[in-house]
């Protein structure tokens, strides 16, 4: 008797809702569309760097360290391959959000810089660039959110009765989600200092 | 007692706390849809709306593609962003897979502007035509409190990168678009009446099984010819035949489809269905990335 009910109990999951193995796939074909996206918009701001390097160039050719510093943060950029893959693997996960991260952060240094030379910030060619820039930081957010309300999905499937137990049974493990980069740094009020460093002499 | 009103107080404080607070937090509602142009701060006059909705209406009926212009006070701390991409997600301006639509967003008082643009316009309206768009044609006269021409302006330079772009052909209005079963044209009562007639004859002429097989085929030449979609009229006259099948063999006699079929022809109605202009405007299901600019005055 009982184990005719274990095998109707199976019939009836499998039959009814294939125990979730179907939701699950199709979560997981969901993530890893949105990572693709995701990948798609960092590689068009990727893309736009060499040009807004030059650009500054030509107009503030003296701030070697911060065009150095853009320049090789796109390199190091370059040189991760973001594959599906890296979903599962959340410590090449981890090295992809990072290399960006230093991506955004020496391109903020660089716009920093472009303050103090206002023949750049009227130039046409930057003003383009800038604008094409925004549009790009504007589309990696909106992609790293889709990503995230993708991967809740998948993960909250993961892990709810009684579809974890189909979850466990296939191997299916939660897919990393975006955390803030240096949480330390950024739990530290800044200092504001209102004596701005003095323009470089042309 | 007494711990049960104070259980009871704690939990009705606990219900109503929150709503008193949470309200501070919550996001600017994305306005409804009340038409191509929505102005929630009486800046336009109605002629002028009523202007900028004709010319709107006349590129979605010449281009397929849907433009969208909302005036709000405030965003009221989001940033004009991701207020514009909720408001375009919501309202879903721009064809269904096309996703030809675009949307300027203009927040008043924060005096600041987005234009929001979808996948499918993208080529056309591309983050630097944009936000040139933005700097050189709109600011300017918002600048010098000109709303209506700013935003006017803005609109046509927008329509004319996208009379630029290829897409594809917006449909005629007599199709409606939205799928067979959705046509008035199926439900149409007359035809009803017609297959029913048609039925009854060719069971009188060749009995109840090929009756049936000739009805749904009369009903697949019928709907091929009305519509032109072969597949979908196939599909239709299958499911009619095997509908007439059940009646022929269910029905006693030859008179049973009389008393069915001549209860549906008082109701006739007209059949062609209206064009989507003259109705109220409505997204077409496009969908947004992200891509636009935006700008302040």
């Amino acid at each position: 008797m009982r184990r005719l009910l274990t095998i109707l109990a199976t019939l009836s999951c499998l039959s009814l809702t294939n125990c979730g193995y179907n939701a699950i796939q199709t979560n997981d074909e969901q993530v890893k569309a949105s990572w693709s996206e995701v990948v798609n918009q960092y590689q068009r701001r990727a893309d736009l760097v060499p040009n807004l390097v030059n650009s500054v160039k030509g107009f503030a050719q003296q701030e070697k360290d911060v065009l150095l510093g853009v320049t090789n943060a796109r390199a190091k950029v370059g040189s991760i391959q973001a594959t599906p893959e890296v979903l599962n693997d959340p410590a090449a996960f981890q090295k992809f959000t990072q290399a960006q991260g230093e991506l955004s952060s020496a391109l903020s240094r660089l716009l920093v810089v472009t303050e103090n030379y206002p023949q750049l910030k009227s130039d046409a060619l930057f003003k383009d660039l800038m604008a094409q820039l925004e549009g790009t930081e504007n589309r990696i957010t909106v992609s790293r959110n889709r990503y995230i309300k993708a991967v809740q999905e998948y993960n909250v499937g993961i892990r709810t009765f009684p579809n974890n137990l189909t979850a466990m049974v296939f191997g299916y493990k939660d897919k990393p989600n975006f955390s803030v980069d240096n949480e330390k740094e950024i739990s530290v009020a800044p200092k504001v200092d209102f004596n701005p460093t003095p323009a470089p002499s042309k | 007692m007494k711990a049960v009103r104070t259980v009871l107080v704690a939990l009705l404080l606990g219900w109503i706390l929150p709503a008193l607070v949470l309200p501070a937090l919550a996001l600017v509602a994305v306005p409804q849809l009340t038409g191509r142009v929505v102005d929630q701060t009486g800046t336009l006059s109605s002629g002028d709306i009523a202007q900028l909705t004709q010319t709107l209406a006349d590129l979605e009926r010449r281009k397929g593609s849907q433009i969208a212009v909302l005036i709000v006070p405030t965003t009221d701390g989001e940033a004009i962003e991701p207020f514009s991409l909720r408001v375009a997600e919501a309202w879903k301006i721009g064809r269904k897979k096309v996703d030809d639509g675009a949307l300027l967003v203009v927040a008043k008082n924060d005096r600041r502007l987005r234009i929001e643009v979808g996948y499918g316009l993208e080529g056309a309206l591309t983050d630097v035509t944009t936000k040139r768009i933005i700097d050189e044609v709109i600011t300017p006269k918002f600048k010098s409190g000109d709303f209506a021409g700013g935003i006017s302006d803005g609109v046509n330079k927008m329509i004319g990168l996208i009379n630029g772009e290829k897409l594809p052909e917006p449909e005629p209005p007599h199709w409606d678009g939205q799928g067979m079963f959705g046509h008035l044209d199926a439900l149409n009562p007359f035809l009803i009446f017609i297959v029913f007639i048609v039925s009854g004859g060719l069971r009188a002429a060749l009995g109840r099984g090929l009756g049936a097989l000739a009805s749904g085929g009369f009903v697949t030449a019928l709907a091929w010819f009305l519509w032109g979609d072969l597949s979908a009229s196939l599909a239709l006259g299958f499911f009619v035949g095997i509908i007439v099948l059940f009646v022929n063999f269910v029905s006693s006699g030859s008179g049973g489809w009389s008393s069915g079929g001549s209860s549906s022809s008082s109701d006739w109605s007209s059949s062609s269905s209206s064009s989507s202009d003259s109705g109220s405007f409505s997204g077409g299901g496009g969908s947004f990335g992200g891509g636009g600019a935006s700008g302040s005055w």
